[in-house]
């Protein structure tokens, strides 16, 4: 059962991220908290148990939110590695995307997706799951994708990406989907004692929708990324065409989960860091905005992390309407971004996960001083790592010498 | 012809450097013209990459051009003196698999006169160890894009201390999770998180700069 002080835990933290949001000063800065490998390792137990062991998952996550309180909705469960345009292809069948959209480990197990590498699996037992990547798609199949994502999606990409659906039609295929079924079914009802878990915590949970840049779907999931930066010479207006063609069902993969209560979409860019701002402003920005305003006119805020370095379009932020919601920034140094931002974004980072590898706990917490008497003034901001994976062998006194520095020095 | 090449390759004109490479190489001593004219490119491409004004794009699109002349040119030039600042053993270390911008600092290695052995992506550290012992070059360079990585390099160092082969090499490390921090954490003796940064760093390590 959750105790009345769980619940009003919860809805301090949930206040306290809401305000940041909301461009205000909080009680104190929120923190998203670490997290990624290390928290097997904490636990004591193989990244191949934490990957497809409900039960030990659940016990990690337990222990490691006990000792590390954090603020913001909690990201347990089995991790997943994207699969976004298998997404698409199911967009018309929201219980079905919510399984495929990003595959994990057991769920790997029925589709036999192509592109992913799993501890226990095809990997080492406590190695980090992997997305691979690859070419999907032929340049000549452009004008198919424009045609028709959805079609293309599932007629072209799926067999080809998937073991499992390799033969659409076949009695296989059909099984595939069958056990898709169950599996899901299993992995929902495993889900919900994991959030009952840390709910009794003091921690709350949100839906929230994903979608991707129109270009990175291309990018990541059809062409590869130096095919695609190829193509931008080559095929310039087949590109820009099949973008166009993305926005409509990258919106109604954000806005899917609405239904459900969700209020944010989470919109994780890759092509942003390799573009000089002319191709960004030509091949990229456009159609992103398109869905982050069609997002935002559905009632939503958009988290969008800039991961690389982010600098050279910095200003084409300002594009969009005031309290559109979360810039999370991965290279780009958040102080420089708050000088342009501030009172119009939201912003999110602020260390790096490199330096909680290598620095010491000293050092951590005099950097996190810094950093929060420049980034906390005015509000508008969340104390994040750069990324979201501490690994393994992350020294646990770097941990702690983190979460003490919030502690210490995020009071408004 | 040689102007013109240049020029082309640097304004990421493909279709006509490709051309003039192709028309240039069959004559007198153009293998070797195209080649150098190549290098100059991806130096000056490497320059303007590292003042902002080009980006990762045009550094993809460089080395793309690059190989697809090099395809060509290369096999034309079997006897001639090509002369090498040294041998580079380079991979991505163990439980990554990113190879993009590892790809991109080798053919920028290459076009300025190293010799690149690429031994892969996710390499488990023996194979470092194992490629030293093989190629016996001067370098060793390791690209690490994940967090996860950096305790793999570290590893792989001491994995090569510990075959008593450290002495024998420099060792530069690249990749997005690279920093003065991280070099001073895993003991390697230089860093760049950019390949042109990467190139110049090499060559001091070589001593030809
Ligand atoms: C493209 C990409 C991918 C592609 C990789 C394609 C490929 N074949 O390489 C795909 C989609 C396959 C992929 C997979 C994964 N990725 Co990835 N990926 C990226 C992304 C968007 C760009 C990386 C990149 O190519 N940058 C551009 C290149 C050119 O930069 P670079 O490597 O730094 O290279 C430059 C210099 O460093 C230098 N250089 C490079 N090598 C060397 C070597 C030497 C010796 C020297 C001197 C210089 C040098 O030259 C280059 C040019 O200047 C980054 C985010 C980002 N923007 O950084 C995430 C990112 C690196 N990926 C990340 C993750 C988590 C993953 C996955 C684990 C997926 C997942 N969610 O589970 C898997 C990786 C599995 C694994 N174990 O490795 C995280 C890493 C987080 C962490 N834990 O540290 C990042 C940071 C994204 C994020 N913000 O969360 N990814």
């Amino acid at each position: 059962m959750v105790s009345p002080e769980a619940k009003k835990l919860a809805e301090e933290r949930a206040a306290r991220m809401q305000a940041a949001l909301d461009l205000k000063e909080p009680d104190r800065v929120p923190f998203t908290g670490l997290g990624g490998d290390v928290i097997p390792a904490y636990a004591g137990i193989t990244s191949y148990e934490y990957e497809f062991d409900f039960e030990k998952n659940r016990q990690a996550a337990v222990k490691w939110f006990t000792d590390f309180p954090s603020d913001s909705a909690p990201r347990v469960g089995l991790g997943g590695l994207d699969n976004q345009s298998m997404g698409v292809a199911f967009q018309d069948y929201p219980e079905i995307v919510s399984g495929v959209n990003s595959v994990n480990g057991p769920m790997n197990d029925v589709l036999k997706m192509k592109f992913v590498r799993f501890p226990g699996r095809e990997l080492d037992e406590n190695s980090a799951r992997q997305f691979i990547g690859g070419k999907n798609m032929e340049p000549e199949e452009y004008d198919q994708l424009i045609a028709d994502p959805v079609k293309f999606c599932f007629e072209v990409i799926m067999p080809r990406i998937s073991g499992g659906l390799k033969d659409l039609g076949s009695p296989a295929s059909l099984a595939t989907m069958a056990r898709f079924g169950l599996e899901k079914a299993r992995q929902d009802a495993e889900m919900a004692k994991t959030m009952q878990a840390l709910m009794e915590l003091g921690y709350y949970f949100a839906p929230r929708g994903v979608c991707l840049a129109p270009l990175d779907l291309i990018s990541d999931q059809l062409r590869d990324i130096p095919n695609l930066i190829l193509d931008l010479r080559r095929y310039p207006d087949k590109v820009k065409a099949a973008a166009e063609a993305l926005v409509e069902p990258m919106v109604k993969m954000g806005t899917m989960s609405i239904k459900a209560g969700a209020k944010e979409c989470f919109i994780p860019l890759h092509l942003n860091e390799y573009l000089s701002p002319k191709q960004y402003n030509e091949f990229y920005w456009p159609t992103l905005k398109e869905v982050i305003l069609k997002l935002v006119e559905a009632g939503m805020k958009v988290q969008v992390f800039f991961e690389g370095w982010h600098d050279a379009h910095l200003e084409t932020i300002l594009e969009l309407p005031a309290g559109w919601g979360t810039a999370y920034f991965e290279k780009t140094d958040v102080r420089k971004a708050k000088k342009l931002l501030q009172g119009h974004t939201c912003i999110m980072g602020g260390i790096d996960v490199s330096d909680i590898i290598s620095l010491t706990p000293a050092q951590l917490d005099e950097n996190i001083k810094k950093l929060f008497d420049e980034m906390a003034p005015g509000g508008g901001f969340i104390f994040s790592p750069n990324i979201g994976t501490c690994p393994r062998e992350t020294p646990i006194e770097n941990v702690r010498a983190v979460y003490e520095a919030v502690e210490k020095y995020g009071k408004y | 012809m040689r102007e013109e090449l240049l020029r082309s390759f640097v304004d990421m004109d493909e279709q006509e450097a490709v051309r003039i490479a192709r028309e240039l190489v069959e004559t007198e001593g153009g293998a070797v013209a195209v080649l150098d004219t190549c290098k100059e490119a991806m130096e000056e491409v490497g320059r303007l990459f590292e003042a902002g004004e080009y980006f990762l794009s045009e550094l993809i699109a460089a080395g793309d051009m690059f190989n697809q002349i090099m395809e060509f040119t290369l096999p034309k030039l079997q006897g001639e003196e090509v002369a090498s600042l040294g041998t580079m053993v380079l991979g991505t270390v163990q439980g990554d698999v990113h190879n993009i911008g590892k790809d991109i600092f080798k053919v920028m290695a290459e076009a300025s006169g190293i010799n690149v052995i690429d031994i892969g992506i996710d390499v488990p550290h023996e194979k470092f160890v194992e490629a030293i012992k093989e190629h016996k070059p001067e370098l060793v360079g390791m690209c690490c894009l994940i967090t996860l990585g950096v305790d793999s390099m570290k590893r792989t160092i001491e994995v090569i201390k510990e075959a008593g082969l450290r002495d024998d090499i420099k060792i530069i490390i690249g990749g997005g999770r690279v920093s003065q921090a991280v070099m001073e954490h895993v003991g390697a003796d230089a860093w760049a998180d950019d390949a042109a940064r990467g190139v110049r760093l090499s060559k001091e390590l070589l001593g030809k700069e």
